[in-house]
């Protein structure tokens, strides 16, 4: 059995992809990489969309990054059913390009945040997140600047009514997100926003817990049942 | 002795582990860089600095004089004579308010560079301090006496439990006073300062006015006198604004107050106009401005608002009087000025409202100054040259606006200016800044600015207007550009080499060399390539040390000389690793200057071939609670954090130092390291006729020239360069590209050099890669990708435009490169070719403008000895020693006193700045702030990573430079060596103040010294580092910093230690030997305030002993945590690894408790022993000589204390909850967040 094929797109400006690939390969699946600029996803059978800041964030996170000649394809992709998990900037740029519903707006604090972040898991249903369990918490790293996810009432009524709010975050809101969002699907609960960072949770050694290996894990079990 | 005997470097049994030899060329020298002198966020030319210094001198009647420090040390006590009224001016505080407690500079202090708190501190100190309560538990840390800030003391005043100056100052004043009569000598400034506290209190009610100009002068004869003044600028002062300006008639104790409230207090402008005391507006409103900037201004405007009529106070009415304190500076504006209304509004009354007087409503007025202060920008001011306070000002100083040509003398003008100047027309702050630099000189002469007038006639004044007119002239006639060919056919156009910076020798031999006058062009080259910035010419002589002393080594792979050493750590992988100043830059701008020093630093590290893989940073502000600290450390923090997280690098560590000696030299010191294999090493050299030379990255625009670069525009085109400025801005995200895209070119061995650029840009790249290869380059300067099409050659050679690089390519691999810089999206273009004829030649549509020898540019720079001496106040420094201070004794003050210095900003928990770094990015930290050293995996299979500490400790080099060198040196080294990494090289940032300065060269000479003699005894080389001069204001120097990285090599990453203590029941054992060493220490500067005495005894063989046992301990795995003694003692080692690990611990101390808990001796950690592993450990010290003791075991959520009470028995001591200790370590630096 081949290993299940999980794409890193980079983008310029990408900071995270390498851990992210890290990340895929501690889960057993191959990590391929996708360029941006190119017009094909190489046949995966899932995506990351790594953090950092695509095109240094300028106009707005993600909102450059979106119209990447690659992302036509993930679009469509997406849409077929594709998994992707999009990771702080990945989640923007998934935002930005509507696959997800609402924004991510500077931090309360108008200041970048780093710190071992506790997450609740709100929806383990989801592409991303079979191998975790309802209501568990985890202890993930989140670093951003513009993390605070917004999005109208009935938009927010209607993720939390469907199951999509796919974590909260616990004890603290690190950013003002509102209904503590830390994480959102979209309705067929392939396509996966997040913005604390999974791939800087999978090894004791240079994280505050394994607790991020779950999301590679989890698609990688899903791709080899498949 | 200033010296320390131990350390003297013996090649003894030096720790060695290389032999092979790879000495350390001398050459490295020239790459070193500094900010030191960028000309336009210097704040004074050097020639202004040293003219004021000699007008010192000779206003100094006494100086050094045992009077003159102790004597009137506190201001108050100067002003006194001006009083005729034996009113104190200053004493803003009435009785009641502490706000404006007298904050004595004592001369004796200032020179110490010690916070204005030591004043009152110290005063305090006596048991008085024990009295009030630790701020710990009950206010916020900030709160804290140590920081007085004017508007926490207010606040505080009202509350009884905390220890608020006033209580304090008080208390201590009454025991000073009742004491006073017994005091040794050391005690004597104590008992002024008592004396002067009582006086205030009682002269506060009445506020004497000094109305009448002849007591200013009264004033400034006093000052004189006593000394003080010559540094008034100096440490104390923060507090003493005044001194700086005697001309103030009337005024000066105004500022004092203001200054003492903010500690930070320094006159921007510590320049004594007096003998030119022509009246010039500016000063005042420098003055102002910064007292606004200082948070006087709070108090001042609050109150301000009554008093409208400032027009009386110009007059000198009675309530003015009371604003002419405040207001010193505005009396300077008030004497020739009709104006001071406007004026004096915005400046100097403002500090006088500090004042609490009555008129400085007028300031409060609401006077353009205030508007400044208001919005909190006080700095931003830099930026625009018409900030608000200027307006004010502006009428009557018509100069400054005129930034350009005219404006020089800005600093001095600026109302708001002190700091605008700096950066709009890189002027006002300069003052601040440095000096050194050579344009402002150029201004200087400026039309309006009475004072500055007086600079020229110093030595090195710079032409002035004459040669700036003569130079424009000279380059219109030509059209424009200055040809070789026109250079030879006019040999005796006047050139405006002293405005850049040149001395009449240095242009004399660029002549000789090149057998005619040099175009403006090759000016503009050789001015910026000998700068002190470029060429370290005066730092050359001492620096040679490093390598003249390296220890033998096999582990440096390209020594000094390059852009950064490269250090072998096995395996085949080597690491670069280099500290870089920018500090200038950072405090005309913080977010931009720490972000560019960020992005510079990163730079370098990928010229050596090099993937940057972290980066730290080294921070030093004014007083935590200081206005302006809070303008400067907010935006250096997210400098530093938004380029390096822009560029996906973790931060792993790094330091951030509160002094007030640094309020307005802010210290920004990042650190790069880089990783390569062994064969992907790039040096900066263009071998190879024929070779292409291609500069790629962002396209080059106007900013930056006139930073390090100092051809002043105004030669050139008035307008657009008063809209340029000085400081960089950053763009991370070309940088991110730029880091990849050489990555790649790397990769594919596409590049023969490559070098980037940095300070003098295009001038640097092309002279050091043509000296460093074969001697010969031809570049076509047209070619040069611009973002403004309108630069002139001379500004492209200058442009400090970030994110650029220069490549030397062979000519078959030019199209991949191009290929790979396109994937990138990064431009790339071919602007010329490398050439065998030894001369740099470039040319401009056609004609040629520069055709010189570039070594004569890179390499052979003027080489300066400077005079240097030691202090004059460094034996009174010294012989103050800590042993006057009163001690906790008892359990309970004790405990407070744990929890106080728990809080102080020092050693208060950082989470607010380094929550703003991403640390985990690239996934490989393994250890980061807070741990003792940041630590990163090289390898995943074998576990091979580096550890790193970056550590400087400003006040023991103030107190010893020699040893407190080498006691930076040591404590990076035993950080290192804490988590377990064998340390292997040493890197360094020395920042010192002015090299004109005899007392401070004799600093650095004495540092260098000792940091060299030190790695050759612990067996570890300087790779390479930087030096950053004029960190001063006026003619106080900064308390002399030299900033230590050491790298330290992990086989394994995965045996690492860190320091918390998570192994309930583990044994807790401390190792090293503890002396009574309190001079220099944090105790005697959070409680006191007190500098003096001598720094811990430096031991290197303990150092490398206990170094030994550690790695060794590690690698055997005995070791659950482990944490090293430094700042604050076993106190703060136990706080910290107890909040770190959530874990308390019930520790018995040996000895003398304060001694134990609190003594800085070095060669000290404290280790939790893995169960069973004892015996192990025990061993391991006893062959390395090391002594181990077991202090206490790990368990339980409080920190628990027992040991020799005041009584002499045993008995616990004190014990502190975690969530109690907890609420004091972390809840000081959130104040900024909101």
């Amino acid at each position: 059995m081949d290993a299940a094929r999980v794409g890193i797109i980079t983008f310029p400006g990408s900071l995270d992809d390498r851990d992210a690939a890290r990340a895929v390969r501690l889960a057993g699946a191959e990590p391929v990489t996708l360029w941006h600029g190119d017009h094909d996803l190489r046949g995966v059978d899932a995506v990351v969309l790594p953090g950092g800041f695509s095109y240094g964030d300028y106009l707005r996170a993600g909102a450059i990054a979106r119209f990447a000649p690659l992302m036509g394809e993930l679009v469509d992709a997406a849409k077929g059913g594709l998994p992707v998990l999009g990771i702080c900037n990945g989640f923007q740029v998934l935002c930005e390009s509507h696959l997800l519903p609402g924004a991510l707006l500077p931090n309360a604090g108008l200041h970048f945040v780093c710190r071992d972040q506790r997450l609740r898991v709100q929806n383990a249903d989801t592409a991303w997140t079979t191998e975790y369990a309802e209501g568990q918490e985890l202890v993930i790293p989140i670093k951003n600047r513009d993390g605070r996810y917004a999005a109208d009432r009935a938009t927010l009524e209607e993720l939390a009514a469907n199951g999509r709010i796919v974590a909260r975050y616990v004890d603290l809101n690190p950013n003002g997100s509102l209904d503590d969002i830390a994480g959102i699907c979209n309705e067929a609960g392939n396509v996966v926003g997040l913005m604390p960072h999974p791939e800087h949770a999978v090894e004791s050694l240079t994280g505050p817990s394994t607790d991020g290996l779950g999301f590679f894990t989890s698609i990688v079990k899903r791709l080899v049942n498949a | 002795m200033s010296e320390q005997p131990p350390n003297t470097p013996g090649s003894q049994d030096a720790p060695r582990r290389r032999d092979a030899s790879d000495e350390p060329s001398l050459e490295w020298l020239g790459e070193l860089k500094s900010d030191a002198d960028d000309p336009e966020l210097q704040p004074v030319d050097p020639a202004v600095t040293q003219a004021f210094e000699a007008i010192v001198d000779e206003d100094d009647p006494a100086p050094g004089g045992g009077s003159a420090l102790f004597g009137p040390a506190d201001d108050p006590s100067s002003p006194s004579p001006a009083q005729g009224e034996g009113e104190q001016p200053f004493v803003p505080g009435a009785a009641g308010e502490p706000t404006f407690a007298p904050r004595t500079t004592d001369p004796s202090f200032a020179s110490g560079g010690s916070d204005p708190r030591s004043t009152g501190s110290q005063g305090t100190g006596a048991s008085p301090s024990y009295n009030g309560q630790p701020p710990a538990g009950d206010a916020p840390a900030f709160d804290a006496p140590a920081f007085d800030a004017p508007g926490s003391r207010a606040a505080l005043s009202g509350t009884g439990p905390i220890p608020s100056l006033e209580s304090q100052q008080s208390a201590a004043a009454a025991q000073a006073a009742a004491s006073a009569a017994s005091e040794a000598p050391a005690g004597a400034p104590e008992r002024d300062f008592a004396k002067a506290l009582v006086a205030e209190g009682t002269s506060a009610s009445g506020n004497p006015t000094m109305t009448n100009p002849d007591l200013a002068q009264a004033v400034r004869n006093a000052q004189a006198a006593s000394g003080q003044h010559a540094a008034p600028a100096g440490e104390g002062s923060g507090q003493n604004a005044l001194p700086a300006f005697p001309e103030v008639p009337g005024h000066q104790p105004s500022q004092p107050s203001q200054s003492a409230s903010g500690e930070q207090g320094r006159p921007p402008e510590p320049r004594r106009d007096d003998p030119f005391a022509s009246p010039s507006a500016d000063p005042d409103a420098g003055l102002a401005a910064l007292a606004q900037l200082a948070g006087a201004g709070n108090a001042g405007r609050a109150r301000g608002r009554h008093s409208g009529p400032q027009p009386s106070v110009g007059m000198g009415t009675g309530p003015q009087t009371s604003v002419g304190h405040g207001t010193g500076p505005q009396p300077s504006v008030g004497t020739g000025t009709g104006p001071q209304p406007a004026v004096g509004h915005g400046t100097g009354p403002q500090p006088a409202v500090g004042t609490g007087t009555g008129p400085q409503p007028a300031v409060g007025s609401g006077t353009a100054p205030q508007p400044i202060v208001g919005s909190g920008t006080g700095p931003q001011p830099a930026v625009g040259s018409g900030t608000g306070p200027q307006p004010a000002v502006g009428r009557e100083t018509g100069p400054q606006p005129p930034v350009g040509p005219g404006t020089g003398p800005q600093p001095a003008v600026g109302p708001g200016t002190g700091p605008q100047p700096a950066v709009g027309t890189g002027t006002g702050p300069q003052p601040a800044v440095g000096r050194g630099t050579g344009p402002q000189p150029s201004v200087g002469p400026g039309p309006g600015t009475g004072p500055q007038p007086a600079v020229p006639p110093v030595e090195d004044a710079p032409l002035g207007a004459t040669a700036a007119s003569a130079a424009s002239a000279a380059a219109a006639e030509l059209g424009g550009t200055d040809t070789v060919a026109a250079a030879a056919a006019t040999p005796e156009r006047p050139q405006p080499y002293a405005e850049l910076g040149m001395k009449d020798e240095e242009y004399q031999r660029v002549r000789d060399i090149l057998g005619r006058r040099p175009t403006a062009a090759e000016l503009a080259i050789y001015s910026v390539m000998w700068s002190e910035h470029c060429s370290y010419k005066s730092s050359k002589v001492h620096l040679r040390q490093f390598g003249e002393k390296a220890p033998k080594t096999d582990a440096l792979l390209v020594g000094m000389g390059e852009n950064a050493g490269v250090v072998d750590i096995g395996q085949g992988w080597a690491v670069t690793f280099k500290v870089e100043s920018h500090n200038h830059p950072s405090y005309v701008e913080p977010y931009q200057g720490a972000a560019t020093g960020v992005g510079g630093i990163v730079r370098d590290i990928m010229s050596m071939g090099a993937r940057p893989i972290a980066v730290m940073d080294s921070l030093r502000f004014g007083p935590a609670d200081a206005p302006d600290t809070q303008r400067v450390l907010p935006g250096v923090v997210a400098g530093v954090g938004g380029y390096g997280n822009s560029l996906g690098l973790p931060n792993i560590g790094g330091e951030t130092v509160f002094d007030a000696c640094y309020a307005q030299n802010p210290l920004v010191n990042a650190l790069c390291v880089g990783l390569m294999k062994h064969d992907d090493i790039k040096r900066a050299v263009a071998p190879g006729p024929g070779n292409r030379v291609i500069l790629f990255g962002a396209g080059t625009g106007p900013d930056g020239i006139g930073g390090a670069s100092v051809l002043a525009s105004a030669t050139f085109d008035d307008e657009s360069q008063q809209k340029r400025p000085s400081v960089q801005v950053g763009d991370p995200f070309m940088e991110k590209l730029l880091i990849e895209c050489c990555l790649e070119l790397f990769q594919e061995d596409l590049v023969v050099g490559i070098q980037d650029l940095g300070a003098a840009g295009v001038s640097c790249a092309t002279t050091e890669l043509a000296a460093a290869g074969t001697g010969g380059m031809h570049v076509e300067l047209d070619s040069v990708p611009l973002r403004d099409a309108t630069l002139r050659p001379e500004e492209i050679l200058m442009s400090e435009s970030q994110e650029r690089m220069m490549a030397v390519v062979e000519p078959g691999k030019v199209d991949r490169f191009m290929e790979i810089c396109a994937r990138w999206e990064i431009p790339a273009t071919v602007i010329g070719a490398v050439t065998d004829t030894g001369r740099l030649v470039m040319t401009w549509r056609g004609e040629t403008i520069v055709d010189i020898p570039p070594g004569t540019a890179a390499d052979e720079g003027p080489v300066y000895e400077r005079p240097y001496a030691p202090p004059a106040d460094l034996g009174t420094l010294q012989s103050d020693t800590p042993g006057r201070l009163t001690r906790p004794s008892t359990g309970d003050e004790l405990r407070r006193t744990v929890l106080w210095l728990a809080g102080s900003p020092n050693l208060a928990g950082k989470t607010w700045v380094t929550s703003q770094y991403d640390r985990y990015v690239l996934g490989n930290t393994v250890l980061a702030m807070p741990e003792d050293a940041g630590v990163v995996r090289i390898d995943d299979e074998s576990g091979l990573g580096i550890a790193l500490s970056l550590d400087g400790n400003g006040r023991y080099t103030r107190l010893d430079p020699y040893s407190g060198a080498q006691l930076a040196l040591s404590e990076a080294y035993r950080n290192v060596a804490t988590t377990g990494a064998r340390p292997l090289a040493v890197t360094n940032c020395l920042n010192f103040g002015s090299p004109e300065d005899p007392g401070v060269m004799w600093q650095f000479a004495r540092a260098v010294e000792g940091l060299a003699d030190a790695c050759r005894y612990l067996g570890v080389p300087v790779t390479g580092g930087n030096v950053s001069f004029y960190n001063q204001t006026g003619t106080t120097p900064i308390n002399p910093t030299p900033v230590i990285g050491v790298l330290g090599v992990h086989d394994d990453v995965r045996r690492r230690v860190n320091m918390s203590l998570t192994s309930d029941g583990a044994t807790i054992a401390l190792l090293g030997e503890t002396r009574e060493e309190f001079g220099g220490s944090e105790w005697a500067h959070v409680v006191y305030g007190h500098l003096g005495g001598l720094p811990p005894l430096v031991d290197l063989q303990a150092e490398a002993a206990l170094a030994s046992v550690l790695v060794a301990a590690v690698r055997e795995g005995l070791l659950t945590a482990a944490h090293d003694l430094s700042d604050g003692g076993l106190s703060q080692t136990l706080v910290e690894s107890c909040l770190r690990g959530g874990l308390g611990a019930r520790i018995t101390l040996p000895g003398d408790p304060f001694v134990s808990l609190f003594s800085e001796s070095v060669a000290r950690a404290m280790v939790a022993v893995r169960p069973g592993g004892e015996g192990r450990l025990a061993a391991l010290c006893e062959a390395a000589g090391v002594p181990v003791s077991q202090i206490g075991v790990a368990g339980g959520d409080t920190l628990n204390v027992t040991g020799r009470g005041p009584d002499g028995d045993q008995q616990e001591l004190f014990s502190i909850p975690l969530h109690e200790l907890r609420e004091s370590h972390e809840r000081n630096l959130p104040s900024y967040s909101d």
